[in-house]
Parts: structure tokens; sequence; C-alpha cells
């Protein structure tokens, strides 16, 4: 089933009535066609409205504005119940006093009129799917006997059994382990795979979202900030944003200059930049995109070497870098060229990503024009599913989002205070306390 | 950074004072403790040992041809002047008198067909209050009104409200709720004047017990729904589940353990009503106007009749009430245990 | 009268009618279907026409869903608010308005002498009623015996909940566990001891003794230290520890950081004790006698009759009106702490 998201707009109003200014926009001008039978991965950092998203598709919160159509069906004013979904929720929810069978049951026990199943049915169906989630074995027992990635398997199967139009995932691995967590992703790919439901799930981790979707969609403040195949959006970045939320580990960004088609970062000219207007830059830096030599261009100091087996990660810090420490990926053959305090490397070209300083989105150059070009057009023509947002967020809405969090209440806040107030009766040295507390919330 | 300076291992001289004052902590302790175990040792403990050692003591009125011991008097001679030896005398007593019958089927029935109906109906505001938005909280503060009134006072509202007015036969004389009994089409029911019927009293007391009972358990069951993870409503949605059986299959389920709650303190409340037929009928007749014989008591009211005349017969229906309740808490645990979740 | 019963008639009707619609759109709801697994996911959807059809059943499904909530609570309000409006409408009727035979919904004349009657004894045809009435007394014994015991209860829960909840000594656990176990025990079974305990004290006898009887012998409530102590345990140890290290003493403490941080629970225990006082019957009933009653034994065994034998239901209306609006005033002003204190009691288990 082909999903269609048209202009989706959702708006929680404020809780103050009269302050319209603490309205919160989740998700904004929204705009995706979801091909049939495929895995999507929603993707972004929290707060970026991806999960509301998902229920809006769900149909169990209401859009602003815009519409959602399940192939040519437009279901935005449809209840839940009549859109035919099925829903895994982050800490699944399934009935606690219900046995896994009867959990599976339940969808299929409110079907009614000629929907209706017969008995047998229904159990003929709940088992075939708990054997396809392999938890047939433990159709007998509470929720609460199960491990977390027993649990989650229930879930897919309660949300499967009643062959849902589009399958729908909130954080599906989020609550388990780091070890169950790569089993189980490889378990909801097989999964899909074996029943090509169209499957849309809501992640914040990238590594998740890029190992099993076919397509990714990258959001931030509620807006699109690339979709497409995740090597492709990990390869060609439209914007820094992207660029900065997907691999492990980060993109290395600088603050740069283009003169003269060249890329200068600091004083350094460190890369032909053919094609690029003169501008202040952004410019990210893959790790894996430095090549080690003794007359290359960008100069860091070294701080560390973290040694991974095949590959070493060189930690070196630069003048010019946004992050604390530049991380640079080579091979461990290499390790013996690193002597002294500093170490230069070049840049191989198609790692290295320009970003306008203003609109930090992307400036080609050189062959990159090219490649892109080309891509664009395949997937254009092979009608792939692919997106990308052009241009800055709106400032204002980039502000609220920044605004530190408000002050924390109840019994911990009240209790600082007095401790504070206490404190700086008793002691006037202790009065630095809940300055670091604010500069920690603000940090975070 | 205090937590740190207080887990130095060099002790500093405010250290000492502490771990000094700690040694003297158990004394201090039972210093703070000192009023609350002498209030409860003479009002709490001695009160357990002596009403069972009452109730189980020989009635001297019997042995003597008329009443020379109370408890009152038991406790005044101490010095041992009557012999007072174990019996079950006084039990014999309260069961045999003409009036247990009477308060133990009272209570009984109050109880057991109030619990249902409160509990029912409160667990359907408490569902109703827990779907709505607009006025809820004013809706909630009314629910709420009856468990801060006195129970005496209202029971008079209750009682001028059923009464009957003007000559009981006279056609055109009935009181507000006969005449919206009238409104409807039906005919008027004597309910608590001379002449009523048991059942026209019983009913009364219904209404008003339950009346009485439903603040308390809307506000546990509707704190207990808010508890119910959200995320079970919108899973059961999207499975498709109508209203009935979201109710039946997940809200009653979930809530079992308050219902259960609230169904066992509501059989231990019910088998302590008395207050609510003081304020409607009176503590002197218990019943309405001309009757005898007390034809509305209950046992707590059994417990009240003699306690100032033969405290060894109020302990002895005391002890009876006590194990009537413990008993049924006991088959109520039971029984919730089976069927509640979790 | 008729405008009543066509708005009982008319919210009948709703629920009735709310049922029948809830069980016909029940019955025939649409699920999608879609073919079962092994065959290709039916991309089959309804129909523009169903949708619509669908869409528009579900709003009017919503809108009446929540119509039938709001007919079936607001009436279920009038139910619980119809004493009170009744008990106040009446409390201001003549005695002749309120013995008609077709009762008024609201009083003709607003007769508020019947409230000065329960001060000065006198009917309005200048005929005595009973003098057994004494309204000034009755508020005043009450709101001392409810405040002394409150004050002093709270004395005593604090340095109690206090000791449970942060001193240490031997057998803490088991005293405790042993004062838990005393709340399963019915009242009644205490207060026959207790009835005569007071009376050898001699407490019956005389206003003072009385009133000590009154409040002694409720000092110390199990459910309030157990409700205290579990406040006291939530602030943190790190606290008390930084409070000694200053130099702070218990009792110092105790007041300056125990008890502002259990200012809600401590008001809620404040509030409970003053309507217990306010709404009791039986210890006072029994004990108190004609010597020193308190306003809910007052109202009770006061007749409100006038020399003929006649009961002046306005008269006593208006009394139950004086009695219940004190508590209902404190209700509304301080619902939170009132709420949050029974809902805990939902905790004792």
């Amino acid at each position: 089933m082909k999903v269609v998201l048209q202009h989706l707009t959702k708006i929680f109003p404020s809780r103050n009535k009269k302050d319209k200014n603490a309205e919160v926009v989740a998700v904004n001008d929204f705009n995706l066609e979801i091909p049939d039978g495929k895995l999507i991965g929603l993707l972004g950092p929290s707060g970026c409205g991806k999960s509301t998203t998902l229920f809006m598709i769900s149909g169990l919160q209401a859009p602003s504005s815009g519409s959602i159509f399940f192939g040519e069906d437009d279901v935005t004013k449809l209840a839940p119940e009549n859109r035919g979904i099925g829903l895994v929720f982050q800490n699944y929810a399934l009935y606690p006093h219900l046995t896994v069978q009867q959990n599976i049951l339940f969808p299929l026990q409110n079907l009614k009129g000629e929907n209706r199943l017969s008995k047998e049915e229904m159990l003929k169906r709940a088992n075939e799917v708990a054997k396809l989630v392999q938890i047939d074995e433990y159709m007998n027992r509470k929720p609460s006997e199960l491990s977390g990635g027993q649990q989650q398997r229930v879930a897919i199967a309660r949300a499967l059994v009643k062959m849902p139009r589009v399958l729908l995932l909130d954080e599906p691995l989020s609550n388990l382990d780091a070890r169950l967590r790569l089993q189980t992703r490889e378990e909801i790919r097989r999964i899909q795979r074996d029943t090509k439901i169209t499957t849309i799930f809501v992640t914040h981790d990238q590594e998740e979202a890029m190992s099993i979707s076919d397509y990714i969609v990258v959001m931030k403040l509620g807006v699109i900030m690339q979709t497409g195949k995740p090597q492709w959006v990990y390869d060609d970045p439209a914007n820094l944003f992207v660029a900065k939320f997907l691999g492990t580990p980060p993109i290395n960004v600088f603050t740069g200059r283009v003169e003269g088609e060249k890329l200068y970062i600091g004083e350094e000219e460190v890369l032909d930049v053919a094609g690029a207007e003169d501008q202040e830059v952004y410019v990210g830096i893959r790790p894996e995109g430095f090549v080690l030599d003794r007359k290359g261009k960008l100069t860091c100091a070294v701080s560390g070497i973290d040694v991974m087996g095949r590959d070493i990660s060189v930690v070196s810090t630069s003048a010019s870098s946004l992050n604390p420490v530049v991380r640079s990926i080579i091979s461990a053959d290499e390790m013996e060229n690193i002597t002294g305090d500093t170490v230069k490397f070049n840049l191989k070209q198609h790692k290295v990503f320009l970003f306008n300083k203003e609109t930090e989105s992307r400036v080609y150059f050189g062959r990159q024009v090219a490649a892109h070009e080309e891509m664009v057009a395949r997937m254009k023509e092979e009608g792939q599913f692919f997106s990308s947002h052009e241009g800055p967020l709106p400032k204002e809405m980039v502000e609220k989002a920044e605004e530190p969090a408000q002050e924390k209440k109840g019994m911990a806040a009240k209790i600082k205070g007095l401790f504070a107030k206490k404190k700086s009766e008793s002691a006037p040295e202790a009065e630095a306390k809940p300055e670091d507390e604010t500069s920690q919330s603000e940090g975070e | 950074m205090d937590t740190e300076r207080a887990q130095k291992p060099v002790l500093s001289k405010e250290e000492k004072k502490i771990l000094w004052k700690a040694r003297l902590s158990p004394l201090k302790a039972w210093l703070y403790l000192l009023p609350t175990l002498v209030v409860l040792a003479i009002f709490t403990v001695w009160p357990i040992i002596s009403t069972v050692r009452m109730a189980f003591l020989a009635d001297v009125r019997d042995v003597m041809g008329e009443q020379v011991y109370t408890g009152y008097d038991y406790l005044k001679d101490m010095g041992g002047m009557y012999d007072f030896s174990f019996s079950f005398e006084n039990f014999a007593h309260v069961v045999g008198y003409g009036g247990f019958k009477t308060a133990l089927t009272n209570t009984i029935l109050l109880t057991v067909i109030t619990v249902p109906i409160s509990t029912m109906l409160a667990l359907l505001i408490a569902v109703a209050l827990n779907s709505i938005k607009p006025l809820r909280k004013l809706l909630q503060t009314i629910f709420f009104l009856p468990y801060v009134t006195n129970t005496i006072a209202v029971g008079m509202v209750f009682m001028a409200m059923f009464q009957m007015i003007g000559p009981i036969k006279s056609p055109t004389s009935v009181g507000i709720i006969n005449n919206i009994i009238e409104a409807f089409g039906g005919k008027p029911v004597n309910w608590v004047k001379e002449g009523s019927s048991y059942w026209a009293n019983m009913t009364v007391l219904i209404i008003y017990i339950v009346w009485n009972a439903l603040p308390f358990k809307i506000l546990v069951l509707l704190g207990g729904l808010q508890g119910v993870n959200k995320q079970y409503y919108d899973a059961a949605k999207v499975d498709g589940a109508s209203r009935f059986r979201i109710f039946w299959r997940i809200t009653v389920p979930l809530l079992s353990p308050m219902i259960a709650y609230v169904v066992i303190t509501g059989f231990i409340g019910g088998f302590k009503e008395y207050t609510s037929i003081v304020g409607i009928f009176g503590d002197v007749r218990m019943g309405p106007p001309g009757s005898i014989g007390r034809p509305l008591n209950t046992m707590v009211g059994l417990v009240y009749d003699s306690i100032k005349s033969n405290q060894g017969e109020a302990s002895a229906a005391a002890l009876i009430l006590f194990v009537i309740i413990f008993a049924v808490t006991m088959v109520n645990l039971y029984v919730s245990k089976k069927k509640v979740h979790y | 009268m008729i405008a009543f019963i066509v708005i009982s008639a008319v919210l009948c009707a709703a629920i009735v009618f709310y049922g029948v619609v809830v069980w016909i759109t029940e019955r025939k709801r649409e699920v999608p279907q879609d073919d079962w697994m092994g065959q290709a996911v039916a991309t089959k959807g309804m129909r523009a026409k169903d949708i619509d059809a669908v869409s528009k059943k579900q709003t009017v499904m919503k809108i009446l869903v929540q119509v039938g909530l709001y007919v079936f609570l607001v009436f279920m309000a009038i139910i619980v608010l119809f004493p009170f409006y009744w008990m106040l409408i009446s409390s201001l009727k003549s005695q002749s308005e309120y013995n008609a035979s077709i009762p008024t919904y609201w009083p003709k004349q607003f007769h508020w002498e019947n409230y000065k009657y329960l001060f000065v004894n006198v009917a309005e045809d200048g005929m005595f009623i009973a003098s057994d009435f004494d309204l000034k007394t009755l508020f005043l014994n009450t709101v001392l015996v409810g405040v002394v015991s409150t004050l002093l209860s709270l004395i005593v829960t604090v340095l109690a909940a206090y000791a449970f909840a942060r001193l240490e000594f031997k057998g803490k656990n088991a005293l405790f566990a042993a004062l838990l176990a005393t709340m399963m025990l019915p009242g009644e079974l205490f207060t026959i001891t207790n009835y005569v305990t007071v009376s050898s004290f001699g407490w019956i006898t005389d206003k003072v003794g009385i009133f000590t009887a009154l409040v002694v012998p409720f000092l110390v409530s199990v459910f309030y230290i157990y409700l205290l102590r579990q406040n006291f345990m939530q602030i943190p140890n790190e606290l008390y520890l930084a409070a000694k290290v200053d130099g702070t003493s218990d009792l110092k403490y105790l007041w300056k950081v125990m008890i502002p941080l259990s200012a809600p629970t401590l008001i809620s225990i404040t509030i409970l004790k003053m309507m217990g006082a306010w709404n009791s019957y039986i210890w006072p009933n029994l004990i108190g006698g004609n010597i020193f009653q308190l306003v809910t034994v007052g109202l009770r065994s006061a007749s409100f009759q006038n020399a003929a034998g006649e009961t002046l239901f306005p008269i006593q209306m208006a009394a139950v009106v004086l009695v219940t609006l004190p508590l209902l005033l404190v209700f509304i002003f301080l619902r939170k702490y009132i709420m949050r204190g029974v809902s805990r009691s939902g905790i004792k288990g």
C-alpha cells in the first residue's frame, strides 16, 4: 500500500492559551510519497516530529492540516480502527492481563459483521503469525514473563495478525539491549520482506535506520531534510544537518572559505574546488576522507590514537574544527607514519562536503556536480523515492527550539531550592551551585 | 559536595559529634515516640486485650439475679470482689437477643445491595469523567461533595426529602420524592413515616448509603484510571476494539486491583453502617416513628445499644462483628486474588 | 416541576437513544479486510464513497458518545447535588410553604429569619421552639475540640513519623508493622473499653473531662503517621547529613526542612482531622451526653418542634445548612489537599 502525505502539519497549541508564541509546530508541511512494500525509516533527533508523523499516519493524532492517503484513499479523517494499520508502540503496550495468545487474538476478535472469523480461523492465524515472529512456544505466557525482545515480537505479531495495509513501528528497538537490538532489527527486516507490508518505523538511531531501511527520511524540527536510499543520503548529504546526523564516528566539521576555486581551512589551502563560488563555508569531512601524507595540506595536532583492529582512529585537534576533536580513520598499517605532535592530511574529494555558512545547504564542486546530477537523474528515471531540503529552516523556529527547557518542578526542585538557600545561609561559598545546574540544563 | 565531606575517612570534630549523637539516637527515637506509644497503649492496645477479656467473662448479673457487674465496675474492683470466670455467656446472650437477627440481616442486606450498586455506578462515572475534557474538574468536584458532608446532617435532609407531608392518607399531601414519582405516573410511597414498610425504609437507606459511598470510590477509581498507561487504549483503538470491548477487556481488568480495593473497603464499611441510619431515623428508634424493636438496627448499633449497660455483651457483639468482617475480608481477598490480574 | 420532569425525561430518552445508536453502529461497523498471509497483501481499499460514509459515521458517533457522556454525568451530578439544593431552598421556606401539598422548587419568599431563629430560639409565630439547639455553644465546642485535637495530634504525628523515618533504633520495623496491624481492627472494638477507661478516669462527668475524653483517645492516628513517614522518607538523606555536618539539631532540622517539605501532607492531615471533629457523632454522643455536645450530636438530638409538637422542617434545614456549609467551603477552597489525603488512603491496603 502506497502511503502519501500531503502538506501534513501538526501544531500543538500552547498550554497557556494567550501565549500564541508557545505553540509548537511539531510537523511542518510534510510532503512524502512512500512506495508500496518498502521499509521506511523516519530518522531524526528527539523532538523532530517523527513520532508525531507516525501517530498521524496511524490516526491516533489528527493533523492540523494536510492529508494522508493510503493508495488512492484519503484516510485523513478516518479513525485508527478504520485505517487498517498495525502499530507497534515503543514500550509495546501489550495488555498485561492477557496471555500472548489472547494479545494476538485481540484484534481478530474485534472484527465484526462479514469480516468476523470463525474461532478456528482466528486461532490458525494467530498461530501462523506467532510462528512468523518465532514466539509460538510462549503462547500461554503473560507478557511480564517474557524478555524485552520476545515482548517486542508479540507486539509485532499483534500488529500483523489482522494483515494491516501499513505497519507502523515507533522506536521499536529503543527498549532492547545492544545485542538484542542487532538481532531484532534483522528480524524486523525479515518479517517485512516475508509479508511485503509497507512498513514505516521511527528511530533516532541513524545506524539502525541505515542498516535496515529501504529508504530513510531525515527530519529536523518537523521538516524533511532529506530522503532516499541510506547510502545515497550518506554519500550525498543535501545539507549540513544531514551530514552531521549520519555516520559514526560523526563527520568532522571545519569552518573554511572558498576563494578562487580553492578551499581554505584556517590559512591552509586544502583542496581545489572547481566551480564553487567564493563564500564562507562549513567543510564536512568524513573520518574516512583523510589520507595521511607528509606533504598533506591540512595540519592537525595529534592528541591520541584509538586502535580499532584493522583501522585506527587518529584523534587530533584543529583550531578551525567545530567538533572538539577531529577524528580520522585510516588503515592500521599507517600507524608508524604518525610521528611528532602534528599530522598532515590530504583529503579525498568525494568525502568532503561544502555547505554555505548562511543556508547550511550543500555547495557542489568539481566532480561532485556531475555525480549528483547523474544520480538525481537516475533516481528520477527509476521512480525512486528521494527529496531534499534546500535552504535554511526559518530562524524563529530554530530559536524557539533552542530555548532552554523550563525549570523542573516538584519535589526535586523544591529540595534543591531549599538546599541552595540553606547552604547560602550557612556557607556562602556554595552559592555557585545553582548556576552550575542551569548551565548543565542548557547544555543538554 | 557536602556528602563527600561527610564521607571522608578522617573524622573531623564535627563528624565525631555526629557519631556520638548517633549513639544517643535510639534513646531520642523512643523519646519522640513516647506520646504516640502512651496513647496507643491506653486507647488501642489495652482495649484489644480488655475487650476480648470482657467478652469472655461470665455475666455476674445472672448469678446474683441483678446487675452488679459492668466493665466499669470491673475496673474499679480489680481487688477481686467478684468471681469472674471464663464463659461464652455473653455471646449466647447477644445471639439469643431478639434484635440480633434483625441487626445481622439488616447489615448483610445493606452491604450486599449497596456495594455492587455503588461500585458499578462509581466505575461508570469514573470512566465517563476520564473520557471528557471540558467541565471535568467541576464535575469531579461535584461528585466529591458528599464525602465532605456530615453524614447525620445530610441524613436528615434525605429524611425530609422522602417525608410525606401532611396527614398520611390525604391524597394530595406528598413530599418531594413522592412528587417526582407521581410526575412519572407512579404512586406515592410512604417512605419513612409511621407505618412505612421495611422495604420502603431500606430503599431510602440504600439510596443514601450509595450516595454517600460514591465519592471515595470515584476518587480511587479515577486515580486508578489516570494511572493506566494511555497506550493500552491507543493500542486497543488501533486494534479496532469497540468502546464496550475496551471497557470490559481493557479498563476493567487493568483497574481490577482498584476495583478489588474499593469492594473490600466497601464491604468493611457496609458492615460498620450505623450513622446513616441514625441520620435518617434517629438513634433512639432506629426505625420509622412508631416502630418498636429498632427494626433498622445494625451490628454496630447492637454494640452501642449495650455499651453503657453491659460491656460484656457489647464486647461480645463487637467481637462477633469483627469476626464477620474478618471472614468476609478474607473471602474477598481470596476471590480477588483469583480474579485480579497481576 | 414540569420543567424538571421534562428535563429528566429528555435526559433519560437521550441515554436510551445513545445506547441504541451505539448498539446499531457497533453491530455494523466495518473493518477493511485484507487477504491473509502467503498471498499478496491486498491493496484494495475502500471506495471514496465508503470512506466518506465511514468518516461521517465516525464523527457522528464521536459527538454522540460525548453527548451521551455529558448527559450521563450531568444527570448523576444532579442526583448528587439534589439534596444540597433541597436543603438550601427548604431552609428558606416558610413552614406553610414547606408543608404545601405541591412542593415549590424555589421559595416564594426568602425567609432568612429561619436562620435567625437558630440563634434566638423563637419561631415565626412567637412560639418557642425547643430550646435544645444552642448553635453558638455547639460551634464553639466543636471548633475548640477540632483545633486542640488537630494541633496536638500534628505534633505527636510529626514526632512519631520522624522517628520512624529518620532515626535508628532497635525494633523499629517490628514496631511500625505492629502499628500498621492495628489499622485493620474495626474501631468498635476499641470504643467499648475506651468508654470504660475514660469513665474510670472520671472524664464523662464534667465539661473539662469530656473535652479531654474527646481529644486524647484520638491523638494518634496510625494512618497519618504512615502517611507522613512516607513523605519524610522521600526527602533525600543527603539533606539530613548536610544539616548534621552544619551542626543543626534534629529538632531544628525537622522544623526547618522536613516540615516545610511535607507541608501538603500536613495540610491534608489538618483538614481531615478538622473534618473528623466536625463530623464525629458516635463517640461524642456516647460520652458527651447533654453536658458537652459537639455540633453533629446537637443537631441530631434537637427536636426543632414548636409548642404544638410540629416539626419545623425549614428551621431544621437551616440548622443542617449551617452545619454542612463550613465543610463545603473548606472543601471548595482546599479541594486539592482533601482529595490528595483521601486518595492516599487508597494505598493503605
